[in-house]
């Protein structure tokens, strides 16, 4: 006998504790920084725990293109081992932190477990003639089978499989997509299930398939992003790679023919030299921003490391007409980071500013212990500043407000902080100027919040 | 002697097609960014336009559509490193699209098929 059930919106204005309880409970785990297993591990042990909604196993099918396969089995194996582990769990101080752990263990861990049985079943949701439990997924209707043995709608492979005579479909979809499919029974109490279990059941299953759904949404967010940066990546190099080529080219070519005159022959190899210091200089600042997950951070004398980052010569030239004040607190305490790494990030920040600053403008760089566990330096312009929409975008990959600005040296700030355990904060506004600040965090004994 | 205008934030690359093309027997002006080659084009007449599109200021797009405001009979070549400006359809009104390569061969043969029309 099969019964079918309207899917079930939860009934929030319910007084049903249990009800609370779960949605609670659930709820919490979604939240929870724990992956999309966990979370279903979750879900399945609301439903089989006796706080929870008490069946006594469940089983999960998921979605996998158009098939659905059979993926874990929670539950006892047996009578016997139902007996002992619900004796276990239902000890005084047993919380459900701890019956998840036992859960993860019996899912996990043995060879035997049921989730062997369930995991070579799938079934097609294309074809046409479904039987149960796939149907139950593909129409998106929660079913009570009854009987099995005498339905010939119940595939014979799962009737096997789960040997049981009574059990209930929840479908787990949300808007167009079907997720998977929870089976559940009460193979060892042999109770019968009841329309409050089922009202459980089908709240669990709006959840958990909302949650899938959610998670898949997100995941492909992801993949989005991670296309998209490639493709900005590739326009990126295409353009700094293109220009220097074409003048090589071109100029390399003059040289094996013989349009050329013999004096220009020099300049054109000039030309060429210089153009490939260019290709060499973007491989080179490609490389030092791709490396920076390398994560070294050791103790460092933060001080040391701005005063020989100004006496860069490149940085110097650049700050002619141009006052640069330097501040550094006395005894600083050591932090943390890659110096090398760190002392770039300060180049970078520095010679932002002077670019942005006009001649007879002014540059200060700021030192200073902020409490025990941070170190802030401050680099500050008086230039022209920027409109929310560039700062928005500053630590966007390839963005840059210069004609030939790779756009990879602020993030590249951004992630030496971030490898170094502290951050960048931004301050700025159209015409007074830009203010970063690094925080570094302290080397020292004793930080507070170590 | 056909004239022709290059617009081109290179210098290195302004230099090659300068004397490139000067070698193929045109006259040849360079302009550094747009606003130069306005003033270009107020000044003398010519008889084809090769401009970048990524330039300091305004870009290669709206120095097209200010060309096109001003006299519509000049060929115009664009000649970018971005193969993807190709899809935009403000770059339709050029006459050829012309992407950055080692060797200036495609360059020179538009050049030809648009000046002997």
């Amino acid at each position: 006998m099969i019964e079918r059930f309207p899917f079930l919106a939860p009934d929030f204005q319910s007084q049903e504790p249990r009800e609370l309880a779960l949605l609670s409970i659930i709820s919490q785990s979604f939240f929870q920084p724990f992956s999309i297993e966990d979370n279903l591990l979750v879900i399945l042990t609301a439903l089989t725990s006796g706080s929870g909604v008490g069946f006594n196993r469940a089983m999960l099918f998921r979605t996998d293109g158009d098939k659905l396969k059979g993926e874990a089995w929670l539950g006892p194996r047996s009578a016997e081992e139902a007996k002992t582990i619900w004796e276990v769990l239902s000890t005084p101080g047993i919380g459900y932190v701890e019956i998840i752990e036992h859960n993860r263990r019996l899912l996990t861990g043995q060879a035997e477990s049921l989730s062997q049985i369930v995991k070579p079943l799938a079934y097609s949701l294309a074809q046409d003639n479904l039987t149960i439990p796939a149907t139950s997924a593909a129409r998106r209707e929660m079913l009570l089978v009854k009987n099995a043995r005498q339905e010939p709608l119940v595939d014979p492979k799962f009737l096997e499989a789960i040997g049981v005579e009574e059990f209930l479909c929840v479908p787990l979809f949300a808007r167009d997509e079907i997720m998977g499919l929870i089976i559940l029974d009460n193979a060892y109490t042999k109770r019968p299930i009841e329309s409050k279990d089922i009202r459980l059941a089908s709240l669990c299953g709006l959840m958990a398939g909302n949650y899938m759904y959610a998670t898949l949404l997100h995941n492909k967010m992801i993949e989005m992003e991670h296309l998209a940066a490639l493709g900005e990546m590739a326009v990126f190099i295409t353009h700094q790679l293109r220009n220097p080529l074409t003048t090589i080219g071109g100029f390399t070519d003059q040289l094996l023919t013989d349009r050329i005159e013999e004096t220009k022959k020099r300049r054109n190899l000039e030309i060429i030299r210089k153009e490939i210091r260019r290709l060499e200089d973007v491989v080179t600042k490609l490389t030092l921003f791709l490396k920076v997950d390398v994560r070294k951070t050791v103790p460092f004398d933060l001080k040391a490391a701005l005063l020989s980052v100004i006496q860069n010569p490149d940085l110097k030239m650049k700050s002619r007409d141009i006052e640069v004040l330097v501040d550094v607190e006395e005894r600083l305490p050591k932090t943390l980071g890659d110096p090398t790494y760190v002392g770039e990030a300060f180049r970078n920040l520095i010679a932002n500013a002077l670019e942005a600053t006009a001649q007879g403008g002014q540059v200060t760089i700021l030192g200073r212990r902020e409490d025990q566990n941070w170190v802030v330096v401050t680099v500050q312009d008086n230039g022209k500043g920027m409109p929310p929409s560039v700062k928005d975008k500053l630590f966007a990959p390839f963005f840059s407000t210069k004609d030939k600005g790779m756009g990879l040296g602020l993030l590249f700030v951004k992630r030496v902080m971030e490898a170094s355990g502290g951050r960048i904060e931004v301050d700025s506004e159209v015409g007074r100027g830009a203010s970063f600040r690094l925080f570094f965090r302290t080397a020292e004994e004793g930080r507070t919040d170590a | 002697m056909k004239k022709i205008l290059i617009v081109e934030d290179e210098d290195a690359l302004c230099l090659l097609y300068k004397e490139e093309l000067a070698l193929d027997g045109y006259d040849v002006t360079t302009a550094g960014n747009a606003e130069e080659a306005l003033s270009a084009l107020n000044r003398e007449k010519f008889d084809l336009i090769i401009t970048d599109i990524r330039m300091p200021g305004r870009d290669g797009v709206e120095l097209i559509t200010e060309i096109m405001g001003l006299r519509k009979d000049i060929p115009i070549i664009i000649n970018t490193a971005y193969q993807s400006y190709k899809q935009d359809f403000m770059t339709w009104a050029a006459d050829a699209y012309v992407v950055k390569s080692s060797s200036l061969a495609e360059l020179k043969a538009k050049i030809r098929d648009l000046l002997n029309k």
